[in-house]
This record gives structure tokens, C-alpha cells and sequence, in this order.
């Protein structure tokens, strides 16, 4: 008896052609794909966070104009709308997408481990992040100082936070384990690229820190749902609950992939090795380790020394600026051995890997500053100006990677002029308005300004003088995000088909074939093809 | 005829494992941050005299139960993975159905005295942090209670043996954060009150 088998390749292929572009986006599982949907909403979201920011500082220039907000309580969510959106709806989602890309490439994986799962994660995000936006608008948020919330678009709210926390956890995870189990045979761990690397580092923090934000918003979530709320569910405290994810330390282990972004460029950049690079290791995992921050919640203050006055926080902050700027010193040794390399005009990637350092470093600083408690620092607007400093210094590195490896993401060149524009703009942006929100720290200024603060402030105070700067900033950083998405655009219209080996790099992630499996019998395919 | 000893093949840690141990981390992370505050909150209250929980609230006996059959499904998720490794198929079919009923108990326990307790969600602090640790607690148990009948959904279909045991060593991963996670709500909660 003979048997005829008919290869379902032909069905599978003809299947995929009927699939429309929709079908195609949700249920393609390639790690390009997944990772460049989460740059691409991250992107969307960047701009968002922009201009709420924006929105904000209008606010705070002329105190008459809050009215845009109605009141309050909307000032409030849409404050604290800008500092989430910006942090878990923008950076972290974009880091997490170069990773996706990057990561698989940087160690010889042929693909992100759990394809499904990660593209999974990148949904539940993706309707998360719109479930929290929409509780936001639909006048919910984290709570209001005046109570003047919806508390069903409250709980809303929250269930969208949770699902924007589970889809990070998911995608991370799979992250991970491509780096601890898909290496190549003979990369060990010491051998990984830097960017993959500290991308195991941040990756195994957020899964240590995202949960406990997690187990905060459940209990806001269980305490609201249905009833008057006891305490934990109560308007005026869940921001208060949660915001210790938005501030030192915490904000330094969102940023910290930066540190392999600037490490993985400026080396390639100059054309020399990277000098003691078991060092670089050990520090920026030192970094991560010091950004823990799930510890600083207002529920662990014992009575009379809140825990952001207490040793660990105040140590903390003071170690992040040494091993920022003994970062920093490793790059300009690596950029003065590689001096005679470098051309009139350097890599716009390189600057920007530099900007993003030293805007990290400011960050640090006004962060030791804040701890300083005589300053009285802690509740006043320094709190915004190391938010500020830290989170630019985070764009100002995808940019500089979306300008290094957007060739090998994208398949098309973008123009670098531009992308050097959208940093420095961004840069220039987050120093002004950062620098600023510092001064008037000392001068007073809330984190979260009333309006009723500043109509008692009359227009000869440094304070109402130095608000302006701060709205000059906000507007430098939306132009900054604003010309980074139209290159990115244009790159994706416009752009020339990319060479194989732009920069020279000779490194994993250029050479490395991404593989995209159509069939539905690959290993059989391959021994027929042997067979030919 | 020279004889050339290669060298030994690196191995790397199975991706299953690794991904289901690195969730159970999380979930574990999540728990621990719902403990910090159960135990901060609870040494202020104990600290300025405070009523925590109302006397007679909290019953050892059903507390003690769960921590009892939680026990023995430790036992029970062992035998499994070691008779898959052992390709023994009846015993991975008995241990692996074992482990899920002893998981429904818990389940059908736990909601039961969640019923009997009287004690509203909001009557305070403390009743809201004990239902949402315990309530958390159950979904995790619920999950892999799920997760073992698909197992066992594969081993019937022959597809859980030695050579392809990582689907059931992963889960025992899993099973065993959540009877750690579980000998903490029964020492804290049910023991210390």
C-alpha cells in the first residue's frame, strides 16, 4: 500500500496570504515584530506623556490657567497620569522593545524563548495601557486629594495598571530566560553584551519590584471595589502607595539598560575594546542593586522616622553618584583610547550615549540632594527635577539605540541629524526644566503644586521667575519627542535600504540571521532541502 | 591511532524551567510585598495596643488543615516528577491527580471558611489585608490546579516522559513557591494572629 503525504506547507503559506494586516500584527509571534510594536506604542505614548507634561507647566506658569483642568482633583490625575504614563506606558515599553529586538541577536539566540508568551505579554500591556488612560479621562486616576474621583473608574484605572504591570512581567520573563538559557555555546554569562547584560540585571529587578507595585494596587483594588474604602483603597492614600515606584530609588532601575545602550556604542563608536570590562559589570549591576526600591512605601515609616529618612534610602542615593560617574569615567577612557578613530564628526548615537550619562549623573546628584534632610527636600519639586533628569537620560539612550540598531530593526537608515536633534532638544529640555524644579525645591515648591500655592506667590519671587524656565524645558522635551517620532516615520517611508554592517560592529547582533519559521514542519523541511 | 577526548557539551539551564521559575519569583515577590505590609501594619497596631484582628476571628484548625493537605501535596507533586523521570506512567497519572485534588481541597477549604469567618472585607485593615493575601493565594493555588489537570490531560496522551519532563518539573517549581508562599499565611496569620 502506498501512502501519499501532502506537505501542509502549501495550506500554512496560503493561509498566511489571506490573513489581513490585522490578523497578521496580532498573531505574529517573531521577536522583530513584537519588539517593534512595543517601540512603536511606546513611541505614541512618549508623545502623550509630553504633552500632558506640557499641559502641567502651562499650569504652573499661570496659575489663572488650571482651569483647563477644571479643577483640583483633574490637575492631580492628570499629574499623576503624566508621571505613570511616562514610566511604565513610554520608557520602560521601549527598553523593552529594543531588548526584544537587540537581546535575541547581541547572544546568538535565533528568537525571543516563548514567542507566544512574550507576544501575549506585549497585548495584555497594550490593553492595560488603554483600560488606564481610559480610567484616567473617565475621571478616575489614582485618587484625588479632594475625593472628587469616580470610584468605579478608579478600580478601572487600577485594573489597567495591573495588566500594564502583568504584560512587562510576562515580556521580561521571556527576556530572561533567552539570556540565561538560548546563549550560544561558549558565551558565557561574563561574554554577554553589555545592553543584554544590564538588561538581565533591570529585567530581574522590575520582576522583584513590579510585583510589589502589583500587591499595592490589588490591595487599593480589593479595598475600593464595591464598599467605602477602610485606608488602603481611600483617594487621598493610593497615590501615596504607589508613587514610591516613580521616585528614587526605584526610577533608577527603569533607565538602567541605558548604561549597556552607552557601553554597547561608545566602544564600537571609537574602534577599541572596552577596558575593564568585568568592572563595568560589577557597576552596573551596583546600580541596579542600589535602585531597589521597593521598600521606600510609606507603610514600612516607623513612628516619628519616615523610612525615606532612614539609613538604606539616605546611603542609597549617595552611592548612585559615584558608580554613575565612575560609568561615565569608563566611557571617556574608552573614548580618549579611541580619540585618533574618531572622525570631525562622531556617531550621533555616541553624543547621545554621552548626554544620557551625564544626565544621568544630574539625576543622582539632585537625588543625594533630596536626601539630605535638613534640605527638606523630599515632598518639594526636587522630586520632579530627578524624575525629570533620570527618565530624559532613559529617552535620550533609546534614541541613541533606535539611531545604532534601528537599521538592523527596521531594515531602513534614518537620518542621524535628526535623531541628534530629538536628544539634544530632549537634553536641553529636561536640564532646563530640571534644573529649575531643583532651585525651587530649596525655594519651597511642592512636588505637586497647588494652585492655591502659587497665586500666594507674587510675580517678584524667585520661585515665579523660575517657573517659566520650567515650561521652556517642557516644551523643548515635546519638540525633542516630536521630532524623534517623525524620524522614525520618515525612516519607516523614506528611508534607504540599510547596509549589513552599518557601523563596523563585526558584533553578534550584525552578523546573526534572525530565522522566521513559516513552515509548519521546519526540521523536516530542512533534512528534505539536505536531501536536494 | 591517537584517541581525542572532546570536551564536554556546555548545557544551559532548561527554558522551561527557567521561565516558570523566574514567574514563580514574581509571584512570590507579589506575596512578599502584601506580607511586608500585613506585618508592618500588624506591629503598629500590636505596638499601640491596638485591637488587630477580634479575639476567637481567626481559628488555627482550618488554617492548619490547608497547611496539613498542602503538605501532603508536596509529597504527592514529587512522586510525579519522579515517575516521570522514571517513565512510570501509571504512578505519574496517580501522583499528578493526587496533587489537583489535594489543590481542590484547599480551594473548596479556604472558601468555605472565608464564608464562615464573619468578618466583613471592611471591617478593617487587617480583614482586608487577610482576604486579599488569602483570596491571592487561592488564585495561585487555582492556577495550578488547572496547570496539573493539563499536565495530566498530556500524560494520558503519552507526552509527559522522561525525555520531555520539563513541563512537570516546572510545575512542581510552581506548586512548591505556592505551598512556601502558604507556610507564611499559616504562621503569620493563622498562628501568630
Amino acid at each position: 500500500m502506498t501512502t501519499t503525504d501532502i506537505a501542509p506547507d502549501s495550506v500554512a503559506v496560503t493561509s498566511e496570504q489571506n490573513q489581513t494586516f490585522v490578523e497578521r500584527l496580532v498573531t505574529n509571534t517573531g521577536n522583530l515584530s513584537i519588539g517593534k510594536s512595543w517601540i512603536f506604542s511606546g513611541c505614541i505614548y512618549f508623545l502623550f506623556s509630553t504633552v500632558l507634561g506640557f499641559l502641567l507647566d502651562i499650569v504652573r506658569f499661570d496659575s489663572d490657567s488650571y482651569l483647563i483642568f477644571s479643577n483640583v482633583d483633574k490637575f492631580f490625575q492628570f499629574w499623576s497620569l503624566h508621571r505613570t504614563s511616562i514610566v511604565l506606558l513610554a520608557v520602560v515599553p521601549m527598553i523593552i522593545g529594543l531588548a526584544m529586538c537587540i537581546v535575541p541577536l547581541q547572544i546568538g539566540a535565533n528568537s525571543i524563548i516563548f514567542p507566544r508568551a512574550a507576544a501575549f505579554g506585549f497585548w495584555i500591556w497594550f490593553l492595560g495601557s488603554g483600560i488606564t488612560v481610559v480610567g484616567f479621562l473617565a475621571d478616575g486616576g489614582f485618587g484625588t486629594p479632594e475625593s472628587g474621583s469616580q470610584r468605579e473608574a478608579v478600580a478601572l484605572t487600577l485594573l489597567g495598571f495591573l495588566l500594564v504591570i502583568a504584560g512587562i512581567c510576562m515580556s521580561v520573563i521571556c527576556l530572561l530566560t533567552t539570556i540565561i538559557s538560548g546563549r550560544c555555546m561558549g558565551m558565557s554569562l561574563r561574554r554577554v553584551p553589555l545592553f543584554s547584560w544590564t538588561m538581565l540585571i533591570a529585567g530581574t529587578l522590575w520582576i522583584l519590584t513590579l510585583p510589589v507595585l502589583a500587591a499595592n494596587s490589588v490591595l487599593a483594588y480589593v479595598d475600593l471595589r464595591g464598599r467605602s474604602a477602610i485606608y488602603f483603597g481611600s483617594e487621598d492614600l493610593i497615590w501615596d502607595q504607589i508613587s514610591w515606584a516613580f521616585s528614587h530609588p526605584q526610577i533608577y532601575v527603569f533607565v538602567l539598560p541605558l548604561i549597556g545602550i552607552a557601553y554597547d556604542i561608545v566602544p564600537v563608536a571609537a574602534k577599541v575594546r572596552q577596558r575593564n570590562h568585568d568592572l563595568v559589570l560589577v557597576l552596573s549591576s551596583l546600580f541596579g542593586i542600589v535602585g531597589f526600591g521597593a521598600y521606600a512605601q510609606p507603610f514600612f515609616d516607623t513612628p516619628g522616622t519616615p523610612v525615606r529618612e532612614e539609613a538604606l534610602y539616605v546611603v542609597t542615593a549617595f552611592l548612585a553618584v559615584p558608580i554613575a560617574l565612575f560609568l561615565l569615567v569608563g566611557l571617556l577612557d574608552t573614548l580618549k583610547m579611541g580619540a585618533r578613530n574618531l572622525t570631525k564628526h562622531p556617531p550621533a548615537p555616541m553624543i547621545l550615549s554621552l548626554l544620557s550619562l551625564l544626565l544621568l549623573i544630574s539625576g543622582t546628584i539632585v537625588g543625594a540632594l533630596r536626601a539630605i534632610e535638613p534640605f527638606e527636600l523630599l515632598s518639594r519639586s526636587s522630586t520632579s527635577a530627578q524624575m525629570k533628569l533620570t527618565i530624559a537620560a532613559g529617552l535620550v539612550a533609546i534614541i541613541a539605540a533606535m539611531l545604532w540598531w534601528g537599521e538592523r530593526i527596521i531594515g531602513k537608515s534614518a537620518k542621524q541629524g535628526f535623531g541628534l536633534i530629538s536628544g539634544v532638544l530632549i537634553t536641553a529640555g529636561a536640564v532646563l526644566s530640571g534644573l529649575t524644579d531643583s532651585v525651587n525645591g530649596f525655594l519651597g515648591l511642592d512636588d505637586f503644586t497647588t494652585t492655591d500655592f502659587l497665586q500666594k506667590v507674587s510675580s517678584e519671587q524667585v520661585v515665579k521667575i523660575l517657573i517659566p524656565f520650567s515650561f521652556i524645558g517642557s516644551i523643548l522635551i515635546f519638540a525633542g519627542a516630536a521630532v524623534f517620532l517623525f524620524t522614525e516615520l520618515m525612516r519607516l517611508k523614506n528611508g534607504s535600504i540599510s547596509e549589513v554592517d552599518p557601523w563596523n560592529g563585526h558584533t553578534l547582533e550584525w552578523t546573526e540571521e534572525t530565522v522566521v519559521v513559516r513552515s509548519e514542519r521546519p526540521l523536516l523541511d530542512e533534512v528534505e532541502k539536505a536531501g536536494d | 591511532m591517537s584517541n581525542t577526548t572532546l570536551p564536554p557539551a556546555e548545557s544551559r539551564p532548561r527554558t522551561l524551567v527557567t521561565g516558570v521559575v523566574l514567574g514563580s519569583i514574581a509571584s512570590v515577590m507579589f506575596f512578599a510585598g502584601l506580607f511586608a505590609v500585613y506585618f508592618s501594619m500588624r506591629a503598629d497596631a500590636k505596638a499601640w495596643g491596638s485591637e488587630w484582628f477580634p479575639e476567637g476571628a481567626i481559628q488555627l484548625v482550618p488554617g492548619g488543615m490547608n497547611m496539613a493537605t498542602l503538605s501532603l501535596s508536596v509529597i504527592t507533586m514529587a512522586w510525579a516528577v519522579r515517575s516521570v523521570s522514571n517513565n512510570d506512567r501509571i504512578h505519574t497519572y496517580l501522583a499528578l491527580g493526587l496533587t489537583a485534588l489535594l489543590g481542590v481541597a484547599v480551594i473548596n477549604q479556604t472558601v468555605f471558611y472565608l464564608n464562615d469567618i464573619g468578618l466583613p472585607v471592611d471591617y478593617s485593615k487587617a480583614s482586608t489585608l487577610l482576604f486579599t493575601i488569602v483570596g491571592a493565594h487561592m488564585a495561585m493555588i487555582a492556577i495550578g490546579v488547572i496547570w496539573n489537570l493539563l499536565v495530566l490531560l498530556r500524560a494520558f496522551g503519552g507526552q509527559d516522559t522522561k525525555r520531555h519532563q520539563d513541563l512537570v518539573s516546572a510545575l512542581s517549581f510552581y506548586w512548591y513557591a505556592g505551598v512556601a508562599v502558604y507556610s507564611i499565611i499559616w504562621i503569620g496569620i493563622y498562628i501568630a494572629k
